[in-house]
């Protein structure tokens, strides 16, 4: 049961892939409805090959790139037809003759149900399952496929026949559903990451730019510009940022759409007859929108999905901790709290009015960390946990359950720790002097900003 | 022309042709959702500032001498208006706290006047240690005093013109004091018309050795466990009182409250009587101009665009008493908020959207019927003058 | 196109190229009363046909089927090759736009829009509104003057010549016009009958008249009287 509702995002951006394709190219309905069945199940079944010969990160990071590179062709593509209906014709040679053919619309639909296809396998547990099980997900994908395109099939029968879909929006839409599809996988989503990518960027940005500036005493800047520095630390920078990445190519098809000329009726005699035509073509731009316009709901519908995951986070409350006269803490393995279960355990350490936030978190390796609650560039919000990872509340980055303990990025601050056969021991100065030196200095900086 | 534009062009000549019924309408809707605009204001900048408060100050209770009054501010929290100087007696409640083993930090608090200049200033004692670490939002320009010095509340430096550096002289009952003022403190709350000294210094002047008028504890401990900290408090102290502040904050919402109550009653009662009349004013107007719909019928107009037509008309009402209605309902909401809450609203510009949609559901919910009407309404019959 | 081969469906098709209407014991009740008996009536393509006939003998009731404004209640209907009893209420405001331009007797016009406005109430009923296009229409019924003036601030022959421009808009195929000239003096009357006659010259519309004036039933190539629902008579005037 639990997997059929985690299948509803996939089944409804299959469903709504299959109908634009359908729409998009009305007249090869069968090579339309035969790809997009051969697509999945070869998506389908490639990440599932994939998902059991690589374990970990890698399959994901191909499905990833995928999407990544769907979303930068319709970026390219954007921009191309905002340049297009600018009045500037770039017709390329033989360009229309083979948008034309049936390989165009094979090759498309093809394209974006192998990726729906793998997008949906990555929810299942494919990886560790027994061969016969992975091969009902296979064939179940498949039935579901036909279905799905069936219904699509039927459904954009009964649609009004004025609503048509150039390409571009034929792109949108699909990518639209795709990335909503894959938004609903914490390791699959891109708009977090995006976004996370561009406070990075801007972050760099002021370091290598602004160092000098960054100086409070400098000469030529006033303390008012050091406010809007701080602007540019803040999460609403990469949240933005990330929006306008986003939106902008469904948007500009939308606009390309508007700015299209409308035809010329300078020579139609009588002004009824001109009227009409002009009405017509202005009545066809509308609906030639639709399906634009759905996208940017879609897309809305996706950034939000990864801004609001709606996964439960294990997050427990921080267990108060105090050090012994040496300045050791001493945390047991077993007893109230079991280290090795996997989860992160939060504690709160309080020596002379300061305090440190950590957390101890066996690895799937086995191997036990102790690391901060907190990274070295963001706001001490803190993590929660995940499948698979853990996830820093304030950028909302996913930090595979691998790599906590490494230092950098977003990583928590790792802290230095010996490990006894019953507990760790960890040296109270030491805890509280790298959240005095990393996390201090981050939250002030950020709070400046605000 | 473009279609649209086209609407709105002839949706604004007809509401401009009938000026007395469009003033009529638009002041009906801009009431209805000012109101309801107000109230909505009202309620979020209010809670937003208790809720605020509540955290504030943390799950604290306080002590004060048990023949004290404490007095009750409605937005801001103000609390210790002493009627009669009674005391605590300090050692006494270090005895309570420290048999109660509650681990809380404490600020121990002598309010008094001193004499200055002919006239009595009011005076609090504290440990300067204690308020810095639990009241941090306080803001001191100048310097934390030393022995000697003394911070000035912001409201009373500007009253008397004082700075830091200056010397002030001030007399209590038992002593005189030549005080230095170290810096200028500020708190946006009544701490900003007092003056603070030394706690021990205050006792001396005063003659209150071993005297304190009110204890703040913070308490890391909320809800039943604050309960119980301050009962147990209250069996060693049975000569004062303890408070939970979070009642202060609870007698805030319960103001909060009835405000709210009132004026939702008084808002829905408004939404249905402009509702009425909306609906009212709008079917007279479509029966005085059922010629003209029959017209436009007639001339090729189907059902729907010519419903559209009138439904843009009410739509533009909708928006523009909306528009006006968020602009009246700030003001109210002000006015509110200053004359019951000693408080400033908050400027929320998203309730513009509250407004404007509320106007819109009014307008066009009041026209439901009358739509109804222009869509069935069959041209030969209006021109024939039926 | 089968129909084509089909021989019966193929006169009918050439009969409705020379008839623009054709009615078949077309008729209209309103409870008891007739309204109009079956009638079986024909117009020609390009032809003007005036209707006579006392007060309350059915030819406001003949013109309101014709126009697509009201339904018969038995019989058939044809107008340009459309079944109008086939159509739904919005399909006939659509045939109505397209097809017919209306003329009342009194001078229907929308009391808060200018001139120009009114004509292009019309043209946005039927497409776009284009503003230029009709102050041209304006002009040619001789109102180039008068183009920003509301109906209350126009005589009655300058409101006809408004009704007339609106009418003409959208290029229809038929004109009907209930009694246009009624209201009219004698001088306002010759100057709207000269001016349809001219603009039917060139834009070779139907027209159907409703008229209590015999002289400007003149006007037309055909009279019919009509008697309590009923066609009495039929004169031919050229
Ligand atoms: N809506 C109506 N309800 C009832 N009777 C009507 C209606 N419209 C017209 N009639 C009747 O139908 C007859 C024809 O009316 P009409 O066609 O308007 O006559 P006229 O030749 O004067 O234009 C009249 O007797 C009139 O009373
Ligand atoms: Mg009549």
């Amino acid at each position: 049961m639990a997997i059929v509702y985690k299948m509803i995002p996939h089944i409804l951006a299959s469903f709504g892939i299959a109908l634009v394709m359908f729409r998009g190219f009305s007249g090869r309905r069968s090579v339309v409805a035969l790809t997009s069945i051969a697509g999945f199940v070869a998506g389908a079944a490639g990440a599932v090959v994939l998902f059991r010969v690589y374990r970990g990160t890698i399959p994901f990071g191909v499905i990833k790139t995928a999407l990544g590179s769907g979303f930068l062709i319709l970026w390219g593509v954007a921009v191309g037809v905002m340049y297009r209906s600018t009045g500037r014709g770039t017709a390329f040679i033989g360009g229309e003759r083979f948008v034309d053919s049936s390989y165009y619309a094979g090759i498309c639909t093809v394209i974006s149900s192998m990726v729906a296809g793998a997008i949906c396998m990555s929810r299942l547990p494919v990886a560790d399952s027994s061969v016969l099980k992975v091969a009902v997900f296979v064939f179940g994908g498949g039935v579901l496929a036909c279905g799905v395109v069936f219904a699509a099939k039927i459904l954009e029968k009964r649609l009004p026949a004025a609503v048509t879909v150039t390409q571009s929006g034929m792109l949108a839409a699909v990518m639209a559903f795709l990335l909503m599809s894959s938004s609903s996988t914490l390791r699959l989503d891109l708009f977090s990451p995006l976004s996370m990518k561009v406070m990075k960027g801007i972050h760099d940005f002021v370091h290598q730019f602004m160092e000098s500036i960054l100086i409070p005493d400098h000469l030529f800047v006033q303390p008012v510009v050091w406010k809007y520095i701080g602007y540019l630390f803040g999460k609403g920078v990469g949240f933005w940022g990330g929006m306008i990445i986003w939106f902008t190519p469904v948007l500009l098809i939308v606009l390309a759409n508007q700015l299209e000329r409308l035809p010329s009726v300078a020579h139609v005699r009588q002004g009824a007859q001109r009227r009409k035509l002009i009405f017509a073509a202005i009545e066809a731009r509308r609906f030639r929108l639709v399906i634009p316009m759905f996208s940017v709901i879609v897309f809305a519908a996706a950034a939000y999905q990864s801004s609001f995951p709606s996964v439960e986070y294990w997050d427990p409350k921080p267990v108060p901790v105090t050090a012994n006269q040496a300045g050791e803490i001493f945390i047991p393995k077993q007893g109230e709290i079991n280290l090795e279960d996997g989860k992160l355990h939060k504690f709160l350490f309080k020596q002379g009015g300061r305090e440190a936030k950590f957390f101890v978190l066996m690895t799937p390796a086995g191997k036990l960390t102790v690391v901060l609650d907190a990274c070295a560039i963001c706001k001490p919000d803190g993590y929660g946990q995940a499948e698979g990872s853990v996830i820093c509340y304030y950028c909302i980055t996913l930090i595979p359950l691998e790599t906590v303990g490494k230092p950098g990025g977003c990583n928590p601050v790792p802290i230095s720790f010996t490990e006894k056969a019953d507990g760790v021991i960890i040296d109270g100065m030491t805890l509280v002097n790298t959240w005095g030196a990393t996390v201090q200095s981050t939250a002030r900086v950020k709070e400046g900003g605000k | 022309m473009h279609r649209r534009r086209w609407l709105i062009h002839v949706v604004l000549r007809a509401l401009s042709h009938r000026k007395g019924r469009t003033v009529l309408l638009l002041a009906v809707l801009a009431m209805a959702s000012s109101l309801a605009t107000a109230l909505g204001i009202v309620s979020y900048s209010m809670e937003k500032r208790v809720a605020e408060e509540v955290r504030k100050y943390g799950a604290n209770l306080i002590i004060v001498p048990d023949s004290a009054r404490l007095d009750v501010g409605s937005g801001g929290l103000n609390f210790g208006v002493i009627s009669e100087p009674t005391y605590l007696q300090q050692r006494q409640v270090e005895d309570a706290l420290a048999k109660s083993a509650l681990k809380a930090e404490r600020s121990f608090h002598l309010r008094g006047a001193l004499h200055h200049k002919d006239a009595d200033i009011m005076v609090e004692g504290v440990n300067f240690s204690d308020v810095r670490r639990l009241f941090p939002w306080w803001q001191l320009t100048g310097n934390w005093p030393t022995a000697g010095e003394v911070v000035v509340g912001k409201d009373l430096a500007d009253r008397l013109k004082l700075k830091a550096g200056d010397i002030m002289e001030c007399a209590g009952k038992a002593q005189t004091m030549r005080l230095r003022i170290s810096g200028i403190v500020s708190s946006g709350g009544e701490e900003d018309g007092l003056l603070f000294l030394a706690l021990s210094d205050l006792q001396r002047a005063l003659g209150l050795e071993g005297q304190l008028s009110l204890i703040r504890l913070m308490v890391t401990a909320g809800g039943e466990t604050l309960k119980k900290s301050a009962a147990s408090l209250q069996m060693l102290l049975p000569t004062a009182k303890v408070n939970e502040v979070r009642q202060t904050a609870r007698t805030s919402e319960g103001l909060l409250a009835k405000v709210k109550l009132l004026m939702l009653m008084v808002t829905a009662v408004v939404l249905i009587s402009a509702g009425s009349s909306v609906a009212g004013t709008m079917s007279t107007t479509v029966l005085e101009r059922s010629k003209e719909i029959g017209l436009m019928k007639a001339i090729g107009g189907t059902r729907w665009e010519v419903m559209l037509i009138f439904c843009g008309e009410a739509a533009m009402l909708g928006v523009l008493g909306g528009v006006a209605g968020y602009l009246f309902g700030s003001v109210i909401a002000q006015f509110i908020t200053r004359t019951v809450f000693a408080a400033s609203a908050e400027f929320v510009p998203w309730f513009l959207f509250v407004s404007l949609g509320i106007s819109l559901f009014l307008a066009l919910l009041g026209s439901l019927g009358p739509m109804v009407s222009v869509f069935k309404l069959d041209p030969v019959r209006s021109l024939r003058g039926e | 196109m089968s129909s084509a081969f089909c021989p019966v469906k193929r006169e009918r098709l050439l009969r409705m190229a020379e008839n623009i209407i054709e009615t078949n014991g077309l008729t209209r009740n309103y409870g008891d009363i007739c309204a109009l008996k079956p009638l079986d009536l024909q117009i020609p393509e390009g032809e003007w046909l005036s209707v006579m006939g006392h007060s309350g003998s059915g030819k406001s009731t003949l013109m309101n089927l014709v126009g697509g404004l009201d339904r018969p209640s038995a019989g058939s209907l044809q107008v340009g090759g459309k079944d109008l009893l086939a159509l739904n209420e919005d399909g006939l405001a659509r045939f109505r736009r397209e097809f017919v331009g209306i003329i009342f007797q009194q001078h229907h016009l929308v009391p808060y829009l200018t001139a120009v406005e009114n004509v292009m109430m019309a043209q946005y009923f039927h497409s776009v509104p284009d503003e230029a296009e009709a102050r041209h229409a304006l002009e040619r019924v001789g109102l180039g003057h008068r183009l920003k003036n509301r109906p209350g601030e126009l005589s009655g022959g300058e409101q006809q010549r408004v009704c007339i421009a609106r009418a003409i808009i959208n290029s229809p195929k038929l004109l009907l016009g209930d009694e246009p000239t009624g209201n009219l003096d004698h001088k306002s009357t010759v100057m709207v009958m000269e001016l349809l006659k001219e603009l039917r010259a060139e834009e070779r519309f139907t027209v159907v008249m409703v008229t209590h004036n015999q002289e400007v039933a003149g006007w037309g190539d055909r009279t019919i009287y009509l008697d309590d629902g009923v066609l009495v008579r039929e004169e031919r005037m050229r």
